[in-house]
């Protein structure tokens, strides 16, 4: 479960002073397919940066599973990134040097666990996204639905249990898009809580609660 | 407390396998030219560490390798000071001759001389005598040349036969026709005017019982670096014993041939057998004047100091190469930082890179430096005026210089990747 408290984010100081998050109060329970939607500017993204630990609010609280984020030192948030968190970013953010493979069993092997153990683990999270076949590949070797569903693969293979999506289908035409889609249904089908950013509104559906935001606030909250 | 050192451990470990996980791949995909010339400034850093220093150094360990091996030997035995000639030398050349780790002895008699080129003509009004200075010794061919190869010093002329009574070998720098520092002009230096092969010169020797006068024919002319060769007259050891009064079996040098590593042992023993005043006993080292010694050491710092600008380069190109490569992959590394990838991970992995190639630059170094530079200068010694320069270069002395380049490198990856590891997270996700 994740909870935000009183969530008010500021950038900049004095005359330039811009308050993106505004007083905002929120709680997702485990297993929920939260889409967050908005006009540009809304404050999406910076509500998931907040959310997944990647930034710091300026006031307010996070809880993950109960404890108190703002506590926390860089690496006890790291840390809390690799084993309760997943990442999908908009423009995938796979590691060029490393194939897909690789690119999957980077945060396994960082939780400790031995190369034998991580690249079945790897394996078997390639193979979930249907793309076994591209496992040698490099990013630069597969198409952005392909890299897309590789991000997603190395955002779960270590079981986490929240996963964010800023905007995972941005960049993808609308086949890699339902592709990708399709993909978070099966997840979330398996018990993963997902928390998504998105503006297009046909994806949006898809989650089982719609959180708009405008100017910072949250104008609705539409279970489904 | 255990524990906590346990956890500390593990997570080393851990950090330790995810960075070697990265920088494997990363140098993998790295472009191989860049990758290249990396390595190509890491040899050249290495042998300016190992090369510029040891050749420095060589010139003068060529020059001390020829003092041993053209006149010294491994041991070299010369009179004790205020003494004319080594105490009980027959004892002594038999002992060493039954010496079962002397490989061969020399003795040489030693007499200043005089030695007049111009016999016929009176010098004119305030003209000097056509007169030098001289060392003349007196040697076993044979014996000679089990320890020196005497003969290859022979530039001009024709050797010397043992039998032969009359004849010397003359030293090139005692001749104006063949010293290199005929052309010098040095004041109070008096080189022999018109002597050449065939030339008939007059030796005087001054003794307390009188003087004696022989006249020599010049048979050959003997030239070498080691001005102990070019600036002495030699002839049979038999026509130097006819020239002395008396102790016509007492010798002025002995060189000793052995096992470069036993000299030490060899002086020491005979020392004791000797006793302390008989003769002055030293290895060759001992025996070099130690104004040669701090050239060598002043040559050693120079090539340090010319070494350190080296590693200093090295260090600064391993550094900018480091630093740009993490700012191109700010991004990445903000990334992986975001999904939980330790950024003491980050930074392991470049500088397990540094470290790939400051050791493949040292690896290639080495091979360079033992297998072609080596062999070469030992082939082909650099012609300086008074050695042939070798390239010095020990296991030893390259492998702390391997140590220091590493470090070095380490230094240079550790810390261009500290300072972008440790920027915002979420700026480099975003490339803000």
């Amino acid at each position: 479960m994740i909870k935000a408290e009183r969530l008010i984010k500021t950038y900049g100081t004095g005359e330039l002073a811009l308050t993106v998050l505004k007083d905002l109060t929120l709680e997702i329970p485990d297993g929920a397919f939260v889409a967050v939607i908005g006009p540009s500017g809304a404050g999406k993204s910076t509500l998931l940066y907040q959310l997944s630990l990647l930034d710091e609010p300026t006031s307010g609280e996070i809880y993950i599973d109960g404890k108190k984020t703002s506590v926390l030192n860089q690496k006890e948030k790291t840390a809390l990134r690799l084993n309760k968190l997943g990442y999908v970013f908009q423009d995938y953010a796979l590691l060029p040097e490393l194939s897909a493979l690789d690119n999957v069993m980077l945060p396994i092997l960082m939780q400790g666990v031995s190369r034998g153990e991580a690249q079945k683990k790897a394996e078997k999270a390639l193979a979930r996204i249907k793309l076994s076949d591209k496992k040698a590949n490099r990013p630069s070797e597969l198409s952005g639905g392909q890299q897309q569903r590789v991000a997603i693969a190395r955002a779960v293979a270590h079981n986490p249990h929240i996963l964010f999506a800023d905007e995972p289908t941005a960049n993808l035409d609308s086949p890699n898009g339902r592709l990708v889609m399709e993909t978070f249904m099966d997840l979330h089908n398996d018990g993963q809580t997902i928390i998504m950013v998105t503006h297009e509104e046909e994806y949006a559906k898809h989650a089982k609660r719609i959180i708009t935001l405008k100017d910072g606030e949250i104008t609705s909250d539409e279970k489904r | 407390m255990i524990k906590r050192f346990v956890t500390l451990k593990n997570e080393y470990l851990n950090d330790l396998s995810v960075g070697w996980f990265l920088s494997i791949r990363q140098i993998k995909h790295a472009g191989k030219g860049t990758t290249g010339l990396i390595i190509f400034i890491m040899i050249l850093a290495f042998l300016n560490l190992v090369v510029v220093s040891g050749l420095l150094v060589g010139l003068l360990a060529g020059s001390f390798a020829q003092f041993r091996e053209s006149y010294s030997g491994e041991v070299i035995i010369t009179a004790a000071p205020g003494r004319d000639y080594i105490e009980n030398s027959p004892a002594l050349i038999s002992y060493l001759e039954h010496h079962p780790r002397v490989t061969a002895i020399s003795p040489r008699y030693g007499i200043n001389v005089q030695v007049l080129g111009t016999l016929n003509d009176n010098p004119q009004k305030n003209e000097r005598l056509n007169q030098v200075g001289g060392r003349l010794t007196g040697i076993d061919l044979e014996k000679e040349e089990a320890v020196t190869h005497f003969s290859r010093f022979l530039k001009y002329g024709q050797p010397l036969d043992q039998n032969e009574e009359g004849y010397i070998l003359i030293g090139a720098n005692l001749l104006k026709k063949y010293s290199s520092f005929a052309d010098a002009n040095i004041p109070g230096l008096d080189l022999l005017k018109d002597v050449d092969v065939g030339s008939r010169v007059r030796i005087t020797v001054s003794r307390e019982s009188g003087v004696i006068k022989k006249d020599f024919i010049v048979k050959g002319i003997v030239k070498s670096k080691v001005d102990e060769i070019s600036t002495r007259i030699f002839t049979t050891d038999k026509e130097v014993k006819r020239l002395l009064s008396a102790n016509k079996e007492q010798v002025q040098e002995i060189a000793v041939k052995t096992d470069y590593a036993l000299a030490s042992a060899l002086v020491a023993e005979l020392k004791n057998f000797m006793g302390s005043y008989a003769a002055r006993i030293q290895t060759t080292d001992e025996a070099i004047p130690s104004f040669l010694r701090d050239i060598e050491t002043t040559f050693s710092i120079l090539g340090n100091a010319l070494s350190s600008i080296a590693l200093v380069v090295a260090s600064i190109t391993i550094f900018i190469v480091i630093f740009i490569n993490a700012i191109t992959k700010r991004k990445f590394i903000g990334i992986m930082k975001g999904i939980g990838i330790s950024p003491r991970a980050v930074q392991l992995s470049y500088i397990f890179q540094a470290f790939f190639y400051g050791a493949a630059g040292s690896l290639i170094g080495l091979i360079i430096t033992f297998g072609l530079l080596k062999p070469y200068f030992n082939a082909h010694p650099i012609d300086f005026p008074f050695s042939d320069g070798i390239l010095v270069a020990t296991p030893t002395g390259a492998g702390i210089r391997v140590a220091i380049l590493l470090i070095i490198t380490l230094l240079a990856g550790y810390l261009p990747a500290k300072i972008i590891v440790r920027r915002n997270t979420l700026d480099a996700i975003l490339g803000r």
